[in-house]
């Protein structure tokens, strides 16, 4: 089992382990801070973090992938940090921020994913401090209606209670609860009634993570209902729910779906380079005598393909990857025609 | 006064063509539909099978109909995309009264049937009844040709309607009557299978019958070799085992050659001609100075493939001869189709297994169309309105006296030239756009122009009924039950899937209400449309083209029955001729003898180049439908100029410039094209598009003495380049050009 | 319920392709494909002739596509259907497109998604056969059994090996080539 391990993903991703543990234990005060009914939780983010880091780790080996990696950090260090700091700026809003690009795949998956996604990370943005002991409220002491909210052991803002800040903040994970279920439920709608979803889809690619996440929400906001509406008689059954569910979503995450959301970012490398690509010289299909994309790119392809043990030159030297994917197309109906004249007839 | 009563422009901004596109994210109710309907696909004599898939009075989608013989689900785009002129936002959905300055303003079916009945009746009884007249098309069922034929001649009472078939296969059809005695494509298309030879005599098989080109593949997969006579080098030329790149006009010619080489090699059936045949004598007399270097001086082949034509047809055991508008659409279209039944007479080889011929009809209902109904000179059954005892049956039949039975009237391009001297002062058309599809459209114009009432059914508004005074909202292809004879003679059942919108009509109850309101409704009482097609039937017994045997039940039964079927019993006939019973009076075929003369108008030196013009894949004739279809527009945009490079260099045309074409009836400017494949003499540009982008503001109205088809494919032209290169393609609007 | 069936496959036969454009507009009809075409069809050069490259996804045994995508966003399925990038991953980088050697996926620009044929396989998937097979007018495109083929077109070889230069490719949907052809060279001449 071991030698199947990648020997450096193991190290990055213990590393990174280790580090978020000593985060963990610093940030909340030598565990002064952490609530200690959050450890089952606690113990699901270490895994993910592990999972997670050595999962990017491997993929980030991949030959494509480690080319762009490199590709795109170098170019952002090239002296241009303006043009790229620029491109990624408004890369990072149109697409990461608005996800504009979703939209245009279409309506109900634009407007879907967008709750979802916000859903999702603002939920992230208040779990995980509050997991891992490096934020939380105090009673300010000499009163009862004011809260101190105390980040890494250091007191910053307070606000009363019952004030609409006070409702907002506590009521955070119910907020991105309900913009979850509003997504869930778009997206839901669209596969079952989507011929084209119903026919690609399957489980555990598309509906377990749509019902894990419905499930997670509706128990999220089921423990406040609970509170409000059925004096806690509910408690039990939601709270552990809603424990084993996210536990299972973070367990998950490396493997499932739900890596996109880390692994998206590098889409922004994608940017840079593209746009690097655009300015660069291009390559000319001899075929169709038209730009078709940048040399920097047919290039790249050659390494990589060589690399993962292609060799697509061609006898007399060139390579097929100098021809526009219309190009190829059109060497091999020659190349079919040609067959087909020499042996002397076209059918049969 | 017919002239537009409102600029081009504004009507086009109302009533279109708009071009409709299906909506990214799926059309609605696609997945669970009301209904899946097996029917035809409206376009093309071929009609190949197909399922519409319904959804509240919407066809929204098609699904392959797998099991139809003819094409076995395989479709062309026109197939594909013919969903989309349903729920369209061109569809005329109620009558409209000519509104001067603004175009058209709805009006009610009360006032507008009113209008048209009192206008018939002004211009019949001060110019007499002939001064008003129709036109038809063969988009319309067997039923609704047979009410067209009926209403004009009973209700109408005028002895001038014609159809739009005059365009299509009149030539052909005179030539089969005259050769076999009954116009019919010989056999079904399937004896293409095993064909030794298949030769396609101006078919651009690939671009206007694509579903056929899986029966010539076949004849070719069976080892079958492949001539194509075409000035230019198709998709289906491209791998022919040879490719015959005749001047256009010069058909005949290259035929008689052919036949010479027959006669002189003795590659003929002497036993068929004998026995079954007349006239031979004189076929060969007319041919026998058509030698090689000759046909090779006029139809610009040369020697060595004209005789090639001869070898490969000639000693063949099985044979297959394809024909259609290339040589049908000339002043000699029925000494071409003659000289083409020459050839295969010769040799004996029809009414047998895989031994054929045919005309490959090109309108959706162009074989049945002119069987029973619209055309000029022709009574149901295939039956001659001159003939007294054909109008003894019929007029026994529609319950009138024979006297009463108008007489054969003009064909439709001179139907158009009477309209313009001033004869006919009065025109009811429906499923016909003379304006697109008929030469010199200066001449249609101004035609239109002078007419005093003019009023159309249709389901769009096409460029000739913007010069209606009434149009009355009629229905689509899928909106009426009825059947429909292929180009192989295979009656069909066109199955209705859907209610009109709106307040459109059916063309039938139009047609029936108006014969009512011009007093002839005791003769016009039909509930559905099978009794329309019972009453054919009937009206069809005893005529070369006898329906008796068939009905809707039978039809389904078997998807398709072959006329003629006499009787109840009768199986239908597939392969006609293998009793070698012709249908000429003396019961043989016959030869003709078929000298060679020149098109109409040739070349001069103010006219040098030879202007030819035909279809492309993604239209279907004027483009009243498929213009208003957006991914058939975008296949092809605009119509091009393919011109030859060497004629281009000697000129100075350089690729997309615009070229002024001139011929002596107008000019008009397309973008070049050079390519390789069409002969150095000729330029082509295809048809379908409508004013200063239509050809056939330059295309002659020479007509064959015979059919009276007019010669699209020849006349004499002069390029001029403009200097100025076309803009892009995809910003052409030439879709919907003014 | 997945009823793919594996005695059905795919055979392509170029020089039959009257270049009518049916399948594009039937491929597009797919429900899969939100109206966009993934099959291409393209004159070679039309100056010249009228000679049409038609050209479906091959499902590549080991598809190029997918080793050089830095997304791991394809994937090939059980039944050997190379898919269209999976829409989570895709980065839009257009390797795939690229380094495909029979120029077969699109980059669909505005959505940063690369998309290609998937054999229909809404409906392969449900036992029937992709919509642009079955309307191909030529025989161009066909989708049935080996015995079928063979039995319709006795003088030609179902072929899945190609040659791009020196790189040597295996695929699932065949070609037909001339009898006992065994590979399809695609290469400079000499």
């Amino acid at each position: 089992m071991l030698t199947t391990l990648n020997p450096v993903a193991l190290l990055t991703a213990t590393v990174a382990t280790l580090s978020l543990v000593l985060a963990i234990f610093v940030g909340s005060r030598s565990l002064g801070n952490f609530d200690p009914a959050l450890i089952a939780y606690l113990f699901g983010c270490i895994f993910a973090c592990f999972g997670v880091v050595y999962r990017y780790t491997v993929w980030l080996q991949r030959a494509p992938t480690w080319r762009y990696f490199c590709h795109g950090w170098r170019l952002f260090f090239s002296g241009k940090a303006l043009v790229y700091g620029w491109e990624l700026t408004r890369h990072f809003v149109v697409n990461f921020l608005s996800q504009r690009f979703i939209l245009r795949r279409g309506k109900a998956v634009g407007v879907g994913h967008f709750l979802m996604a916000w859903g999702c990370l603002l939920a992230f943005a208040v779990t995980f401090p509050l997991v891992f002991g490096w934020i939380h409220f105090d009673l300010k002491p000499g009163g009862i209606d004011v809260y101190e909210i105390v980040v890494f052991g250091f007191k910053t803002s307070e606000f009363r209670l019952h004030s609409a800040m006070a409702t907002l903040i506590f009521n955070a994970l119910n907020w991105s609860a309900i913009l979850v279920i509003a997504g869930v439920m778009l997206l839901m709608r669209r596969r079952l009634t989507h011929a084209g979803q119903i026919a690609v889809q399957t489980f555990e690619n598309d509906w377990l993570p749509l019902l894990l996440l419905l499930a997670i929400s509706l128990t999220g906001v089921g423990i406040s209902l609970d509170y409000k509406f059925m004096e806690g008689r509910a408690h039990q059954f939601m709270a552990i729910t809603h424990a084993v569910t996210v536990i299972l979503f973070l367990v998950w995450m490396p493997f499932g779906k739900f890596f996109h959301i880390i692994q998206r970012p590098a889409q922004l490398g994608i940017a840079i380079y593209r746009k690097a690509a655009a300015e660069g010289p291009q390559a000319v299909c001899p075929h169709t005598g038209e730009a078709f994309l940048s040399r920097m790119q047919v290039e790249d392809l050659k390494a990589v393909t060589r690399q993962l043990g292609c060799d697509f030159s061609r006898r007399g030297g060139g390579s097929h990857l100098n021809y526009s994917p219309q190009g190829k197309r059109a060497l091999l109906a020659r190349a079919h025609l040609k067959a087909r004249q020499e042996s002397g007839r076209f059918f049969g | 006064m017919a002239t537009l009563p409102a600029t081009a422009e504004t009507l086009i901004a109302r009533f279109g063509p708009t071009l409709n596109f299906p909506r990214p994210e799926g059309i609605p109710g696609r997945d669970t539909p009301d209904a899946v309907v097996k029917t035809h696909c409206c376009f093309c004599g071929m009609q190949c099978g197909i399922k519409l898939v319904v959804k509240n009075n919407r066809v929204v989608g098609f699904e392959p109909w797998e099991e139809f013989p003819f094409n076995g689900g395989r479709l062309c785009p026109k197939g594909v995309q013919r969903y989309l002129q349903n729920d369209h936002p061109d569809r005329l959905m109620h009558p409209l009264e000519r509104a001067p300055g603004r175009g058209f303003a709805p009006v009610g079916w009360d006032p507008a049937m009113e209008r048209v009945v009192s206008e018939i009746r002004r211009i019949q009884s001060a110019h007499g009844r002939d001064a008003f007249a129709m036109l038809s098309g063969v988009s319309l069922t067997n039923e609704k040709s047979y009410l067209v034929g009926k209403f004009a001649r009973v209700a109408l009472r005028t002895r001038n309607l014609d159809y739009n078939g005059r365009l299509c296969m009149v030539s052909a059809g005179a030539g089969n009557k005259k050769a076999f005695g009954l116009d019919r494509a010989s056999n079904n298309f399937s004896d293409l299978a095993r064909a030794e030879v298949v030769m396609v005599c101006g078919a651009n098989v690939s671009e206007t019958f694509p579903t056929l080109t899986h029966w010539i593949w076949q004849a070719r997969d069976n080892g079958g070799r492949l001539i194509v006579v075409d000035p230019r080098l198709t998709p289906i030329a491209r791998t022919a085992d040879l490719h015959l790149p005749v001047r256009p006009g010069r058909d005949s010619a290259l035929y008689g050659a052919i036949l010479h080489q027959l006669i002189k090699h003795d590659w003929l059936d002497h036993d068929f001609i004998a026995n079954h045949t007349t006239d031979f004598d004189q076929a060969c007399e007319a041919v026998a100075d058509y030698d090689l270097a000759w046909a090779e001086r006029v139809t610009g082949i040369p020697q060595a493939k004209v005789l090639q034509a001869a070898e490969m047809w000639g000693p063949a055991r099985t044979s297959f001869l394809l024909h259609a508008r290339g040589i049908e659409h000339q002043s000699k279209g029925v000494e071409n189709v003659l000289s083409c039944i020459n050839l295969v007479l010769a040799t004996g080889r029809i009414g047998r297994p895989y031994c054929g011929y045919a005309t490959i009809t090109g309108q959706g209902n162009g074989q049945g169309g002119r069987e029973h109904g619209h055309k000029c000179d022709q009574l149901p059954g295939n039956r001659d309105i001159e003939n007294l005892e054909h109008r003894r049956y019929i007029s026994q039949v529609w319950g009138i006296g024979e006297g009463d039975l108008p007489g054969k009237g003009l064909t439709a391009y001179e139907l158009m030239e009477a309209i313009h001297r001033g004869e006919i002062r009065g025109l009811l058309s429906i499923c016909f756009n003379p304006l697109v599809s008929l030469p010199n459209s200066a001449m249609i114009r101004e035609a239109l122009d002078k007419l005093e009432f003019y009023v159309a059914i249709d389901f769009f508004l096409n460029e000739t009924a913007r010069h209606a005074d009434i149009v009355l909202a009629g229905s689509l292809h899928e909106e009426e039950d009825g059947t429909v004879t292929t180009a192989e003679g295979r009656v069909t059942r066109i199955r209705k899937a859907i209610n009109p919108p709106g307040d459109a009509r059916t063309d039938t109850s139009i047609l029936l209400e108006l014969a009512d309101r011009l007093g002839a409704g005791r003769h016009f009482r039909y509930q559905t449309s099978e009794d329309i097609f019972n009453e054919l039937r009937v009206a069809s017994r005893g005529g070369t083209a006898d329906y008796f045997g068939i009905t809707y039940q039978k039809i389904e039964e078997n998807m398709g029955v072959f006329w003629p079927c006499p009787e109840e019993g009768h199986p239908g006939t597939p392969r006609l001729w293998e009793d070698r019973k012709f249908k000429t009076p003396d019961g043989r075929a016959h030869f003709h003898g078929v000298a060679y003369r020149e098109p109409e108008e040739v070349t001069s030196d103010e006219y040098p180049v030879i202007l030819t013009t035909g279809r492309v894949v993604s239209q279907y004739l004027s483009g009243s439908q498929t213009r208003r279809i957006g991914k058939l527009v975008r296949q092809y945009p605009e119509p091009l100029l393919e011109i030859h490079p060497a004629l281009a260099s000697r000129l100075g045309i350089r690729e997309r410039e615009l070229v002024r074409v001139t011929t002596r009836r107008g000019a008009a400017e397309f973008p070049a094209q050079l390519v390789e494949t069409i002969r150095e003499d000729t330029v082509f540009v295809p048809y379908h598009w409508p004013g200063k982008k239509s050809v056939n503001q330059l295309t002659s109205g020479h007509l064959d003495p015979i059919s009276k088809i007019p010669e699209f494919k020849v006349c004499a032209c002069r390029l001029e380049p403009t200097g100025q290169t076309a803009p892009s393609p995809e910003e052409s609007r030439a879709w919907a050009s003014p | 319920m997945n009823t793919f069936r594996l005695d059905q496959e795919f055979f392509l036969d170029p020089q039959r392709c009257i270049g009518c454009h049916a399948c594009e507009m039937a491929c597009a009809e797919c429900e899969t494909n939100g109206q966009l075409p993934m099959i291409h069809v393209d004159y070679v050069e039309r100056y010249s002739t009228p000679q049409t490259a038609v050209q479906v996804c091959m499902h590549c045994e080991d598809p190029v596509c997918a080793r050089v995508c830095p997304a791991v966003a394809i994937e090939k399925d059980e039944f050997g259907v190379v898919h269209s990038a999976k829409t989570d991953r895709c980065i839009a980088c257009s390797n795939c497109v690229n380094a495909c050697p029979f120029g077969v996926p699109r980059k669909i620009e505005p959505m940063d998604l690369m998309m290609k044929c998937n054999l229909c396989y809404d409906r392969t998937s449900a036992g029937k056969r992709p919509m642009c097979a079955t309307v191909c007018p030529s025989g161009a495109l066909f989708y049935g059994t080996r015995e079928e083929m063979s039995r319709m077109r006795p003088n030609s070889s179902p072929v899945n090996t190609f040659r791009f230069g020196k790189q040597t490719v295996k695929t699932r949907v065949n070609i037909m080539m001339p009898l006992g052809a065994t590979v399809l060279v695609v290469d400079a001449d000499e």
